[in-house]
């Protein structure tokens, strides 16, 4: 398989050509929708229906303006509080809970984890229907806290499962070490065992940040105006401001922005995380 | 990974200094469950809690527009009766069974061609990686939107470049034909490249004897494919694939931003469907019906794999 190999090198030019090829056609496909949108929410609306489109043009950041000046400021500030707070609050509970559960030995772990796979396998409108009901008693609709709590349900899993493999794979061989030095359990923990996983730290953060942002069906079905995250005010505009595409293009460009950027910093963590709780690290 | 335990059990053995005492080691347990519990409690509240309320409002006829029925313990099981009549219903069951196979099962044969195109190591192998997480990492939404402006004609780059070829297309999206193969078509540019990466990584680490001593065998390349690769493969396309599955049922704001379900019902999976009774119609207490069996139907496949996976590993 590797370039070594015997029939990989009688395969000559032409085969490294052809896979050179449909790697970069492959490149071509996966970014050219997302470039796609990028481009038409820099062009002034009259430009976006022009075909073939003009390589060359005036960028303009007029529908970034338009949107800002808006209503979707709100939402995009709504999402980021929504956000970080449901992310720090995963981490605080779920990150010592994971060191327990790495280092206790209560013979109940995979029971543990069982629950945490079920909370991630059922599909969102499981909880969005009794939460609903719920928040309609408490009159937690279109609130904020509404929403970090129920982006606890996949949060608080993902980071226990994440920071448990990430805690396991560190020997114990250094906390009997500190123990024996006098550190407490926790003592232990945030002198010796955390910083020793802050990459694992970060990343897990990310991760929470990028789950809680992305989403789209709690939000929709939990707010309505005054709690509205920046992905449901994206689609408003197809739906209520009679198709402004210069304006869907900018605001989906702002929603995924921060995603692209913070992806290619976990990167080496991306596939560990979208698989936590079936794939044990 | 248990690599303290040893030590532990010397130094506990001896119990000469007072730390090791027992009384130290219940102590240590203690300060392990006040890490585990206020987790747990909050993971019962958010989680056990509701599904326990879910399962309690399916069996009541709990729509909004009648407040009192929300504690109408009458017909238990009448939820259940209706669903097995509801042509609707089983009309999303069968849409949902068709975008499950074509998304998972094109999502892994893309996945696995890309995979062995990419196994070669590369200098810019790295950049092609961080490429292919683009799409999955994105808001579901920002695809949603993103395909949209690709099935719209009027404003599609993809129409117009047909258009000028002298091949004219209508809208994918609302046609009844092809609306469910708009649909799969952005779900497997969103979701393959995870079944890649994973396939990826388990070729990276495929151990090479097995390889070797086919080749000396003299065995060609689609036979070395066939019979030592993809054997070493099974594991871990069941397991992608499994997730796929998973979240294939999911699938939400492809549909909801492309097709709205439509044409008609011809891209309403039961996911969809649940939505609308829930929070179209207001019928919360049939749509939890529906969640239930949607919910016990998806554990049961996963168990039904992770038997399956089980068992290969155990056969390696």
């Amino acid at each position: 398989m590797s370039k070594r190999d015997a029939g990989a090198r009688r395969t000559g030019f032409w085969r490294s050509v052809a896979a050179h090829g449909s790697v970069l056609l492959l490149i071509l496909v996966l970014l050219f929708p997302f470039l796609w949108l990028l481009q038409m929410s820099l062009k002034p609306e009259k430009e976006i229906f022009v075909f073939p489109p003009r390589l060359l043009f005036t960028p303009t950041v007029e529908h970034y303006i338009a949107i800002w000046t808006g209503q979707f400021q709100r939402s995009f500030t709504n999402s980021t509080i929504v956000s970080l707070t449901s992310t720090m609050l995963s981490l605080l509970l779920g990150v010592p809970a994971a060191y327990s559960l790495s280092r206790g030995r209560f013979g109940a772990e995979s029971q543990i984890a069982l629950w945490v796979l079920a909370t991630r396998m059922a599909p969102p409108i499981a909880f969005t229907i009794p939460f609903f009901l719920a928040y309609r008693h408490l009159e937690w609709l279109d609130t904020l806290h509404g929403l970090i709590v129920i982006y606890l349900t996949f949060n608080l899993s993902l980071v226990i499962w994440m920071m448990r493999t990430f805690f396991d794979s560190i020997p114990r061989a250094l906390d009997e070490a500190a123990l024996v030095d006098g550190a407490g359990v926790w003592g232990t923990f945030f002198r010796v065992i955390l910083p020793l996983s802050a990459p694992g730290f970060a990343a897990t953060a990310i991760f929470c940040f990028l789950l809680a942002w992305n989403d789209f069906f709690f939000a929709l079905i939990l707010t309505r105006t005054q709690a509205m995250t920046a992905p449901v005010a994206v689609v408003n505009f197809m739906n209520y401001e009679g198709w402004q595409w210069g304006r869907i293009a900018a605001g989906g460009t702002m929603v995924m922005l921060p995603v692209v950027v913070f992806s290619i910093l976990v990167r080496n963590y991306m596939v560990r995380g979208l698989t936590a709780g079936a794939v044990k690290g | 990974m248990r690599t303290g335990s040893g030590s532990v059990a010397t130094i506990t053995s001896q119990a000469a200094h007072p730390r090791t005492a027992p009384g130290w080691r219940v102590k240590r347990r203690r300060a392990y469950l006040l890490g585990l519990v206020p987790a747990l409690a909050v993971l019962t509240l958010v989680t056990a809690a509701p599904s326990l309320y879910l399962l309690v409002t399916s069996l009541t006829p709990l729509s909004l527009v009648n407040p009192e029925t929300a504690w109408d313990f009458s017909g238990p099981h009448r939820n259940y009766l209706s669903l097995l009549e509801d042509e609707r219903f089983r009309n999303s069951v069968w849409i949902q069974v068709k975008l499950s196979v074509f998304t998972v099962g094109l999502q892994l044969l893309a996945g696995l061609a890309v995979a062995m195109l990419l196994n070669a190591r590369w200098r810019f192998v790295e950049v092609v990686r961080t490429t292919f997480l683009i799409p999955m990492v994105l808001p579901p939404i920002v695809v949603a939107i993103i395909w949209k402006v690709l099935y719209t004609p009027d404003i599609s780059p993809i129409h117009h470049l047909l258009a000028s070829i002298g091949h004219p297309a209508g809208a994918m999206i609302t046609s009844p034909d092809w609306a469910l193969w708009a649909i799969i078509i952005a779900d497997v540019w969103e979701w393959f490249p995870f079944t890649m990466l994973m396939l990826l990584a388990a070729l990276q680490i495929m151990p090479d004897e097995p390889l070797e001593a086919a080749r000396i065998d003299g065995a060609g390349a689609w036979q070395l494919f066939l019979r030592i690769i993809l054997p070493l493969l099974r594991p871990t396309l069941l397991v992608a694939g499994l997730f796929r599955l998973i979240e294939s049922i999911k699938a939400f704001p492809l549909i909801y931003i492309l097709t709205e379900g439509g044409p008609g019902t011809v891209t309403e999976v039961t996911n969809y469907y649940a939505f609308l009774q829930a929070f179209n119609f207001s019928y919360l207490g049939f749509a939890s019906a529906i969640t239930v069996v949607m919910v016990a139907a998806t554990f049961l496949l996963s168990w039904l794999i992770i038997r399956m996976v089980g068992m290969e590993v155990d056969v390696e």
